[in-house]
């Protein structure tokens, strides 16, 4: 966590009025955040665990004690047929996603970084305008059609496996990263491969993690590549949405397709399947915020 | 430098792998169509239960059509959403990557056919005897009908009429009202379920009126559907009138000012739900639940099937909806609302035509609709997910999860739609009458859609091949509509002439036209 | 490619030949650089800019019988039908808001939620507020219009209910054409805050901490701080942001707006990407789908290039 809980100032100087305002009109605003968050995420919680026979307003329902809730909306969806296919397709988008993008991202920001690179602007423009000029679905699917990805999960990630603007912040971030390192090492002798394995990505640990959270977030959720190019193998993205969108709900059936629980309680349950990988990563790329990485690194 | 030719190989496997990942797609052998040498054909089909997930791999129905028919099928669920699908088809049209054969809505089709990618099947109903008997009847094939030639499959969808008035019975007895029949009384029973607290809570949480916008590109112009009752008083329901009269859009009618007059003031004295404007449909069927207002236009099993009642039986045990005659006008004009056959349309891709497959795909039509392949695909397998009961109706019995209404039996009736024509085996089967769990009454969703049916509705058969405006002539329509009623416009005879007058303008007077001279062509006007 | 930009630069014969020398050894040295940067080129060559080719269709009729080479040259028929299109400038002048209005609103919120986290001394709050902030993002926009109808609503919602206790007339906020950009404005910054956050938290991670001890040896306050440290450390990411985020200028939100709008509101609601969608995607039309495409991106390139410029000169932070 940062700072490991306290910044060192406090120890060694007295806090000033100043200080103290700043305190407190940082705590009201973090406050303010967690009351604002904390409503609409805690709705949609309730909203997940209401059981089938619950009467009152959905303002009530904020405050219905859990002994009352009732898992069946969620023992429903992870009870549904297609709910572990969908999800293991999910998983093998995420995992191939995650790791094709990272692996041409990487390098390809990392090529940005070097201020010295003879062509540097070229490459700087070839990576912006197709960020720019965003040609829309049909031309993208043409070319998805032609390298025979068609009906093929890699068809989800692979026409997003760099997002320029992930590149760029990315960039931004080896580039901060001080220029004594790089020379030092360069002056060791280190080919520029070797500065990048051995300085940048050490000391980047945070900004890749977050980039790569960025992408899987994106991968895991999308729902429209999916669409387009699966015909089977439909990841979750395809059946939450069926859930959420599912108009003939009401009308045709004589059942409710998930039994006991109810619409409402599905739809809310199926958000949080889209906060999986969020929430299994977020923990761990925490670890690697730490404040002053780069300190200890030129000093060592 | 290990690291660094560890990420060298990396990325090079990568580059190998590619093609090889990317394979595995697109086989181009002729078949012969045999058990041991089947057709291949792929299916992009509307399912019954999107959410209920994809037909298991090991489902019976690929064995019997593979052995029977020499076919092998392939399925892919086409998205709920409508928007969606006509997204996912179109771009599939635009690569030329069109399955063989695949559910499409009218408007999409007509720009397939356009494109030339869709194959004509005026052919091919004299070669299933059987089914174009059961479905395919005159106005099934007008509505897949471009320009003179068929192009596609056109079967029953949702049932006609399934929609009607109703109001909340209880409310009426305890304010001693009777029910309204005329626009005045209704306006007085929507003015005392407003402000005289019918449900007796002391709360003043009532409107009369509870409606929300369903809107479409050919019969349900804005304000939508739901208001198709109060329309109907005007004579002005349906966004298209097929009256030899006053044929064409029914925007253009005089009456329709006056509608808009009464709707705005409904709006202002607040007997409406003002939430009306920002429901979408989930919305609005929480709040009848809830008992938010007492007179509403509802799908009949929307409104009566059991897990839809169940709720409001609950909530309300002394609550009871009845089923109201249309109110009438102050032209003795009265329609509950106007109704066109609803359709599914399967479409063969020009592609498929090409290889061959058109008899095929024919014939597995035609086993659709045999015995065999109406019950295997409407309830799936005798024993195991259905059983009939004394009156020869497909019944649940104590099949359990496997049964065609459980959990796990559901996902082989995903085609049921292809094989449906809302004859009286499947609404017995789909809506059985059932005694409600808190109240007890006796319900049947088949008895309020027969009672539904039996109101009067106004015939605007076809309208679902009339043409439909670009973008910007819809969306002047609708917001002109919707700016009158926030009263964002001022609702005056000039605004009005003159929002008559900038929609002829820019298209609308053109629209106009092109659907007088469809309705011409197909002697649609009555 | 080097080469050619060097001819162009140096006119000056006699410099020409240790320039070019000097860029041959530069290349040389950097030879493994460009190594590295082949696969990511490779695949920008054929997933970025074989579309870009593709996209040759905005000039076209396109038919897709007859593919992307083989439909017919239209010229600039597709653009002219955007341009002259009865709601251009409304769907232009909606689009412009909504990016900007989020530039200005949801942008500074996450910068300032961001600092608050780095500079919060109370450790579970921070702990917590850092683990939750995210979460919005993962609300579809579906639910959120279900959150947004039960807090907004006319007839029941929490903030008209309020309204109505403390006298006032209730507001239509989904419906009204004043106050739905707030909602769209509002909601975006709600919903996208602390996952905008993550990013500019990564980059106050790197701040050099001795520099914190040298202020304070100055005697300098926690406001001074973070005006004269923090803020400025990650100024470069910022701008890094606002220049990207310039560049798809055009692109206002099409899922927040597809859900959240209805026709009482298109005046104000109604913006270039759902247009596009009824009237390109929905109709066949996707020439005219994808010149609206290029003509956004002719916005954007002028909009990047101009803010590259002027923050090289006032901060001396640049994409390119």
């Amino acid at each position: 966590m940062a700072a490991n809980g306290k910044h060192l100032k406090h120890k060694t100087v007295r806090l000033t009025k100043a200080d103290h305002v700043f305190n407190v009109v940082v705590d009201i605003f973090m406050i303010f955040i967690l009351v604002i968050i904390i409503i609409p995420v805690w709705s949609t919680i309730t909203l997940s665990f209401r059981p089938n026979d619950y009467l009152g307003s959905n303002l009530e329902g904020m405050f219905l004690p859990p002994w009352e809730w009732s898992p069946d909306a969620y023992t429903a969806l992870l009870g549904n047929d297609g709910f572990l296919d969908a999800f293991l397709n999910s998983f093998k988008i995420l995992i191939g996603g995650v790791a094709t993008a990272l692996i041409l991202t990487i390098p390809m920001a990392y090529v940005l970084s070097v201020q010295s690179l003879p062509g540097r602007k070229i490459i700087n423009l070839i990576v912006i305008i197709p960020y720019v000029f965003n040609v829309g679905m049909i031309p993208t699917y043409l070319l998805v059609r032609d390298v025979g990805l068609m009906n093929h999960l890699a068809a989800v990630f692979v026409p997003g496996a760099i997002s320029t603007y992930n590149c760029i912040i990315m960039r931004q971030f080896f580039i901060g990263i001080p220029n004594e390192l790089k020379e030092s090492a360069r002056i060791d002798g280190c080919s520029e491969l070797q500065v990048l394995f051995r300085i940048i990505l050490p000391l980047s640990k945070a900004i890749v993690m977050t980039i790569g959270l960025y992408y899987g977030v994106s991968f895991w959720n999308d729902f429209f590549n999916a669409m387009l190019y699966l015909n089977d193998n439909q990841p979750l993205p395809i059946l939450l949405r069926n859930i959420l969108l599912a108009s003939g709900m009401n009308e045709y059936v004589e059942v409710n397709a998930f039994g006991n629980a109810p619409v409402s309680a599905i739809k809310a349950a199926s958000v949080f399947m889209s906060a999986i990988p969020m929430v299994i990563a977020y923990p761990f790329i925490q670890k690697y915020f730490t404040k002053g990485t780069l300190l200890g690194s030129v000093k060592g | 430098m290990r690291k660094v030719k560890g990420f060298l190989l990396v990325v090079l496997a990568l580059l190998i792998a590619m093609p090889v990942f990317a394979s595995g797609s697109g086989e181009t052998k002729q078949a012969a169509g045999t058990p041991e040498d089947p057709v291949s054909i792929d299916l992009w089909f509307g399912a019954a239960i999107t959410e209920a997930g994809m037909i298991p791999e090991d489902w019976v129905g690929y064995d019997i059509i593979r052995n029977e028919l020499g076919i092998d099928l392939h399925l892919t669920m086409l998205p709920s959403n409508e928007s969606d699908q006509d997204v996912r088809i179109q771009a599939a049209g635009a690569a030329n990557e069109l399955p063989d054969i695949f559910m499409v809505r009218r408007p999409v089709l007509v720009n397939l056919v356009e494109q030339g990618l869709v194959a004509q099947v005026d052919d091919c109903f004299a070669k299933m005897p059987v089914r174009t008997a059961l479905i395919y009847d005159e106005n099934a094939i007008a509505h897949a009908t471009v320009e003179g030639n068929v192009y596609g499959f056109a079967s029953p969808g949702a049932i006609v009429r399934n929609e009607g008035l109703l109001v909340r019975k209880d409310w009426l007895d305890k304010l001693g009202l009777s029910v309204p029949t005329t626009l005045d009384e209704f306006m007085e029973v929507a003015r005392a379920f407003t402000f005289e607290d019918p449900d007796g809570n002391g709360r003043d949480d009532t409107y009369g009126y509870g409606a929300f916008v369903e809107t479409d590109a050919t019969l349900k112009g804005y304000p939508g559907s739901r208001l198709w009752p109060i329309m109907g008083a005007f004579g002005v329901e349906g966004l298209w009138s097929f009256d030899s009269e006053t044929a064409g859009l029914s925007i253009y009618k005089p009456e329709f000012y006056d509608f808009m007059v009464t709707l705005k003031g409904m709006c202002d004295e607040g007997i409406i739900d003002p939430n009306w404007l920002s429901y979408k449909k989930d919305d609005f069927r929480a709040a009848w639940k809830q008992g938010r207002f007492g007179i509403m236009y509802e799908q009949n099993a929307a409104y009566a099937a059991t897990a839809n009642y169940a709720p409001f039986d609950a909530n309300f045990p002394d609550g009871e909806w009845i089923v109201i005659d249309a109110i009438e006008g102050p032209d003795g004009k009265a329609s509950i609302g106007a109704y066109d056959m609803n359709y599914r349309i399967y479409a063969v891709s020009q592609k498929a035509a090409d290889e061959g497959k058109l008899d095929k795909i024919c014939e597995l039509l035609e086993w659709m609709s045999s015995d065999e392949g109406y019950y295997l695909l409407g309830w799936g397998q005798e024993g195991v997910n259905y059983v009939f009961d004394e009156d020869g109706i497909p019944v649940a019995g104590d099949l359990g999860d496997n049964a065609f209404t459980g959990s796990k039996g559901q996902v082989v009736t995903q085609l049921r739609n292809m094989v449906f024509y809302n004859g009286d085996v499947e609404l017995a089967s789909r809506y059985p009458t059932y005694v409600t769990e808190v109240s007890g009454k006796t319900m049947s969703a088949l008895t309020t859609l027969r009672e539904m049916q039996a109101k009067k509705w106004t015939n605007a058969i076809g309208s679902g091949t009339m043409p439909t405006p670009n973008a910007d002539v819809q969306r002047y329509y609708d917001q002109s509509l919707a700016e009158f009623l926030t009263g964002a416009k001022e609702l005056t005879q000039e605004n009005w002439q003159a929002f008559i007058d900038q929609f002829n303008a820019i298209g609308g007077a053109a629209w106009n036209e092109e659907g007088i001279a469809k309705m011409q062509a197909d002697g649609l006007i009555r | 490619m080097s080469t050619l930009k060097t001819k162009g630069k140096s006119k000056d014969l006699v410099l020409q030949r240790p320039l070019k020398s000097k860029l041959r050894r530069e290349i040389v040295r950097h030879r493994s650089v460009y190594l590295l940067a082949l696969l990511p080129l490779v695949y920008y060559i054929i997933f970025k800019y074989v579309p870009i080719w593709n996209a040759q269709i905005a000039f076209k009729d396109f038919k897709a019988i007859r593919g992307v080479v083989g439909s017919e040259w239209i010229g600039l028929e597709n653009f002219r039908t955007f341009v002259n299109s009865f709601y251009f400038w409304s769907l232009l002048r909606n689009t412009v808001m909504y990016s900007v209005g989020k530039l200005i609103i949801s942008l500074p919120l996450s910068i300032v939620l961001a600092i608050c986290i780095y500079e919060c001394t109370k450790p579970g709050l921070r702990k917590v507020v850092q683990t939750l902030a995210y979460l919005p993002h993962f609300l579809s926009w579906v639910i959120m219009y279900g959150i947004l109808l039960s807090l907004l609503a006319p007839g029941d919602g929490v903030v008209n209910d309020i309204i109505k206790l403390l006298g006032g007339k209730p507001i239509d906020f989904l419906s009204n054409v004043k106050a739905f950009p707030w909602v769209v404005l509002f909601s975006d910054a709600w919903k996208e805050m602390g996952w905008s956050a993550i990013i500019f938290i990564a980059a106050l991670m790197g701040i050099d901490v001795s520099l914190f001890e040298a202020a304070m040896v100055e005697g300098a306050n926690s406001w001074q701080r973070v005006r004269y440290i923090t803020f400025p450390a990650i100024m470069p990411v910022i701008v890094t942001v606002v220049i990207l985020k310039l560049g798809t200028i055009l692109d206002a939100g099409f899922n927040q707006i597809f859900m959240l709008y209805s026709p009482q509101v298109y005046s104000v609601a109604d913006i270039i990407d759902t247009w596009v969608y009824r009237q390109g995607l929905l109709e066949f039309e996707f020439g005219l789908a994808t010149a609206v495409g290029l003509f956004k991106g002719v916005f954007g390139m002028i909009l990047v290039l101009f803010a590259n410029w002027l923050s090289k000169k006032l901060t001396e932070n640049s994409l390119f």
